[in-house]
This record gives structure tokens, C-alpha cells and sequence, in this order.
């Protein structure tokens, strides 16, 4: 389905500030993996390289799932206010 | 003004290079051509900046603070109508800039889409690898928005396309050119059940 003009993937821009609503864009078009998947479909990715780079992602997603748990079990804390003086 | 002028200077140095490698030698003997070749092609690599991944923004990690922002990032159904320097939004001048790694083209169409004016970098007189960089974008939108200007079309829309080197200088470059931007809209063609793409380079 095509979407409407002007009306998805659009930032208006605020005060004359270009770059902020450029940078806006971009982000969020790489966060939503829009840029990965063009790169992607430039050239023909092989079977095997999709199954490497898929296997690749799930690796890397269950280390980064751990490696969070951790970093949140290293810095847990047991105060009122966890981070006194940084709100 | 320093950015212009950085980029005022960024050309001069891309014309004398230009002129240095069209000017004739003075010996007659030419042994030692090829060596030239490889010294000219060092020094045309040198003035250019160095190769850009990926797209300016995607990659910086900030958190998200558009929520709790009252400015309006993003369009909604009254925008269509909004008035921006007294034409609604949906009948302003639209520039197309279809980026690509080896070139940028800006084109100018109407409301309804007729094309107005064309430029590329191409045209604009960077040729071979030197139409691939920001800086051939930056100056090919700085005289497409001249132009656009004496028209009569001040207030435009942006439309981008594609990815490369010229997606943020050349926006740059409209407004360095006088152009007031009121939105930013991203057309890459982006598809995820797409024909066969074309086999992989061979490196």
C-alpha cells in the first residue's frame, strides 16, 4: 500500500532548524531498520548469507539481553533515591 | 558564514586542481606520464574528504526526548491546509533531491509535480568521483535554490531520496541558498519483498 505524501515519513521543521529535523529523520528511519534493509536490497544476498547474518542477529540479540541483565544487577540499588543528586 | 567560507575555499582548491591537471607539461619526454598519473590521482584522493558511512544521525545513540517536546515534529491531517508565508502546505513547491553514491540530482517541481528545474552535480561541472561528494552537492543546491529563488519560490518542501554522501549537505545547501524549508519527507524507495537485486560485486 502506498502512504500518503507528505504525510509519513515527514518532519517539519521547527525555528528554522534544518539539521535538527534532518537528524530527526535519519534517526528514525535507522532505528527502523529502513536504511539496513535499502542497503540490504542493492545487491542479492545469497541463502547463506542471509542464514549467516540471521544467526549472526540472534547471537547478538541474547548477548546484549544478558549483558543488560547484568549491568542492571551490577548497578542495582537499594536506596530511596537511586541516583541522588542526578534528577 | 565560516561554513561558507570553508566550502568557498573546499571549491577553489577542487578548480586548481582542475587547472593543474590541464595544463600542459613542459618537458616533451613523456617517460614519466604514468608516475604523473599515479601523483595526480594522490593528490585529487587527498582533496577530497574522506569516505562517509552511513547517513549523518542514524548512528548518534540520544535518548528520546520528542515526547515530552511541545514543538510539532510531525504532520497530521490539519497540516494539509496549515499556511506557511501564505500558501497551505499541500500547494507548496516541492524540491526532489535524489541522492546516490556516486551522484546527487535536484529537481524543482510544482504543487503538482511539473518540473521546473534539473541539476545535478554532473552539470554543475564536478565530474567522475568528485560528483559524489558533499561538497558537489552543497554547490549544486546552493544554484538550483538561486534559480528557484528568481522564480519566485521561496517556500519549498524537501523530498530525499536515496542515500550518499550528498543526503545532508545538499539540504544544507538550499538553505545556505536562501530556500525556507518547512518539511523534510524521506522517499527512498525502500521494499521488503523486492525483484531480485542484481548479483554482488566481486572485490
Amino acid at each position: 500500500m502506498r502512504h500518503v505524501q507528505f504525510l509519513a515519513r515527514t518532519v517539519m521543521v521547527q525555528n528554522n532548524n534544518v539539521e535538527e529535523a534532518c537528524r530527526i529523520l535519519n534517526r528514525i528511519l535507522g532505528k527502523e531498520e529502513i536504511f539496513d534493509q535499502f542497503r540490504r536490497t542493492r545487491f542479492y544476498e545469497k541463502p547463506y548469507q542471509v542464514r549467516r547474518r540471521v544467526n549472526f542477529e540472534k547471537c547478538k540479540a541474547i548477548y546484549n539481553e544478558d549483558m543488560n541483565r547484568k549491568i542492571q544487577f551490577v548497578l542495582r540499588k537499594n536506596r530511596v533515591d537511586p541516583f541522588p543528586g542526578c534528577s | 558564514m565560516s561554513m561558507k567560507l570553508t566550502v568557498l575555499a573546499g571549491i577553489n582548491c577542487l578548480k586548481q586542481c582542475a587547472l593543474n591537471a590541464a595544463t600542459p607539461s613542459n618537458s616533451l619526454m613523456h617517460t614519466s606520464a604514468c608516475l604523473r598519473k599515479v601523483e595526480d590521482r594522490k593528490e585529487m584522493l587527498a582533496s577530497m574528504p574522506a569516505k562517509d558511512e552511513g547517513t549523518i544521525g542514524e548512528k548518534s545513540v540520544d535518548i528520546d526526548t520528542l515526547i515530552d517536546r511541545k514543538a510539532k515534529f510531525f504532520p497530521d491531517a490539519s497540516t494539509a491546509t496549515q499556511l506557511f508565508n501564505g500558501i497551505p502546505f499541500n500547494e507548496l513547491p516541492v524540491v526532489n533531491i535524489r541522492v546516490s553514491p556516486n551522484n546527487t540530482i535536484i529537481s524543482v517541481t510544482d504543487y503538482k509535480g511539473v518540473p521546473r528545474l534539473i541539476r545535478s552535480c554532473g552539470i554543475e561541472g564536478f565530474k567522475n568521483t568528485r560528483k559524489g561528494t558533499n561538497i558537489a552537492a552543497q554547490a549544486t543546491a546552493v544554484t538550483i535554490s538561486a534559480k528557484a529563488v528568481e522564480l519566485g519560490w521561496k517556500t519549498i518542501r524537501v523530498k530525499v531520496r536515496g542515500l550518499g554522501p550528498g543526503r545532508m549537505s545538499a539540504i544544507k545547501g538550499l538553505q545556505m541558498g536562501g530556500l525556507n524549508i518547512v518539511s523534510v519527507t524521506d522517499n527512498t524507495p525502500v521494499s521488503w519483498n523486492p525483484p531480485r537485486p542484481r548479483k554482488q560485486r566481486s572485490l
